[in-house]
This record gives C-alpha cells, structure tokens and sequence, in this order.
C-alpha cells in the first residue's frame, strides 16, 4: 500500500471520528424505519446497500408504505438528494487527475460528515495519493458503521411488539434533521412554507400535493434570501 | 409487475438518484460549472422537502387538519429536546416516550 495513502486514511479517519458517535442514532433509526415500512431483512439490506442515503431512504419510505406512485418516490428522493449537487460541486476539483473508477466509487460514497469535515484539507492537497486516503478511509468507516448499525436496527425492530408506534422514528429522524438546517431566516421560511404548503395542497390529484409544497418552499426560501438582502442594502 | 420487482425497481431508482447527484460534478470534472443562481435554489429544497414530508404527519390524521395530537406534542418535545441538548439519542427517546405515553399510557 502506497505509505501516503495510508498516512492520508489514517489522518482523514482520525479527523472525521468525533462524528461517528452522531451518526449510530441515524443507522439505527433508519433500520427501524425499514421494518416499520413493512420491508423484510433482506429488502431492508438491499435498499441500505442501493440507496445508501439516511436521508432519502428515511424520507421515501413513508410513501413506499402508503403505496404512491413511483414517479412521486423519485422525485421526493430527488429533491432530498439536491444538495449532494452543491456538495459534489464543491469537492469536483480535488478529483479532477483521477479516472472514471475512482469518480464512480468517490460519488456513491460521498456523505454530508465527510464533506464537512474533509473538504478544505482535501482540496489543499497536492499529493493524489494522499487526498485518495484522506477521502476513501472515513467514506469506508462511514459506509461500514451505516451498513452495520442499520442492521441492528432492523434485527432490533423485529423484537419490538406490534403497535409501539415505531414508524414515528421516521419522522422524528426527519425532523430532527430539519432543525439545524432552518437556522437562517430564508431556512426556516422555506421550510414553513413548503410544509404548509403541502398540508394545504394535500387534495391535489396525483399527490402532486408534495411537489408542488416543495416548489413553494424552494420559492419563498429565495424570496426571503432577497427581501433580507434588500433590506440590508438600504 | 409483481409487488416485490416494483419495490426492487424502486431502490434502483433512488439509489440512481443519489449517485446522480452526488456525482454530478465529480464525474463531468471542471468543465461544469453550476449558475450561483441555481445554487442559491438549489439550497432550499432538502429543508422544503423534509417540512414537506414532516409537517403533514404531524398536523394531519387520516387527511384532515386535527392540531391537537399527539404526534403533534411528541414533535414539540423533540424540537424542543433538539435545540437544547446535543446528545443524538434524546430526541428519539424523549419523542417516542412522549408519544407512547400519551397513545398507550392515556388512550389519547
């Protein structure tokens, strides 16, 4: 093994450590979630190991239980995925002297805590080797403690009794999630409006009720970002 | 199509969503470049999305408007527990407690 790429997974794991214990929660939940959706063990896998997004799994699978219809699924999931687009720009020119098999594996690995906490070192590396264990070693560490800890929850969650309400974590998982996010005022204005949004438009035919709240959300975010700048101007 | 290819078929799907975006630009490498505008757009969507699959669950039963539910005070408490303490388990056990007690506890 080239010695800086090792000295690179070292570094890169030790610095993204102090997020692991964060995500176990989120592993599990998740795993819990699965069940609670009515997916075997073996779909519950398939889907970690296809998907492999907290976010997008945890969102779709509350319409993967109330069968909507597929194009819904996928555009919800979509939209939940779009800032992986910021984040893939972001990062694109630390990968930029790397073939297509690196680039294939870099994107499906890539998660937000290793963008957070990877990014900026990543991108003042000159030494490829180096920047290629920086990022493969805590994106592995990741991908295993999410397949390992989603497994627990979804062993853990068949031992649970019917009617605890399990499918609740799903939200609370959503919700918690939402709440760091909607830290800025166009955040929060983005995130009441598409809510309410889609609670108004939920009569809509062909559940367009969430998209379209989505699409208000997106609006009234940007909206507000201008009315705040206008304002400071003045 | 049977019941169990359909949701194969949608994991597929999903998942192509993910890696889509996540390797938008490290697969096109620099050449692309994104509109600041469409950034700035593109940053509001996750939170949009997340009220947009939250707030219904917690405002809504059985597709009318009913405010006053439990799930409805179990999210409070979680916002509540999310804000004020960073320990990543809390919210769970705090919200599902909540909720728990209120259904089965108080048959509410």
């Amino acid at each position: 093994m080239n010695p800086a790429f090792r000295d690179g997974a070292r570094e890169g794991i030790r610095d993204f450590m102090p997020m692991s214990v964060g995500l176990l929660p989120w592993a599990v939940v998740t795993g819990i979630a699965m069940v609670s959706a009515g997916l075997s063990p073996l779909q519950a896998a398939g889907m970690n190991l296809i998907v492999y997004a907290g976010t997008a799994q945890l969102g779709t699978l509350p319409l993967l239980a109330s069968g909507a219809p597929l194009w819904l699924i996928v555009l919800t999931a979509l939209a939940l995925n779009l800032r992986f687009v910021i984040f893939s720009a972001a990062l694109a020119p630390a990968f930029h002297d790397y073939g297509l098999a690196r680039r294939l594996a870099s994107s499906y690995l890539l998660v937000d805590g290793v963008f957070a906490m990877c990014t900026e070192r990543l991108l003042k590396a000159d030494d490829p080797h180096w920047r290629w264990g920086y990022y493969l070693g805590p994106s592995l560490w990741v991908w295993t403690l999410w397949q390992l800890f989603t497994l627990a929850g979804v062993l853990g969650a068949g031992i649970v009794p019917q009617g605890w309400s399990l499918e609740f974590m799903a939200t609370i998982a959503l919700l918690v999630m939402m709440l760091p996010m909607s830290r800025t005022r166009p955040m929060l204005v983005a995130a009441l409006a598409g809510g309410i949004a889609t609670v108004l438009l939920r009569g809509l035919p062909l559940r367009l009720g969430l998209i379209a709240g989505i699409a208000v959300g997106i609006l009234a975010g940007f909206a507000a970002e201008h009315g705040l700048q206008k304002r400071g101007a003045r | 199509m049977s019941g169990d290819a359909l949701l194969w078929l949608t994991f597929c799907l999903i998942g192509m969503t993910t890696v889509a975006t996540r390797g938008s630009f490290i697969l096109l490498g620099e050449r692309a470049r994104l509109p600041p505008v469409v950034q700035r757009l593109l940053r509001y969507a996750p939170a949009a999305a997340l009220a947009g699959l939250v707030m219904p669950d917690l405002l809504l039963d059985d597709g009318a408007l009913d405010p006053l539910n439990p799930k409805l005070a179990a999210g409070l408490v979680v916002v509540l527990v999310a804000t004020r303490w960073r320990n990543p388990w809390l919210p769970f056990v705090c919200g599902m407690g909540v909720l728990l007690l209120l259904r089965r506890g108080l048959g509410w």
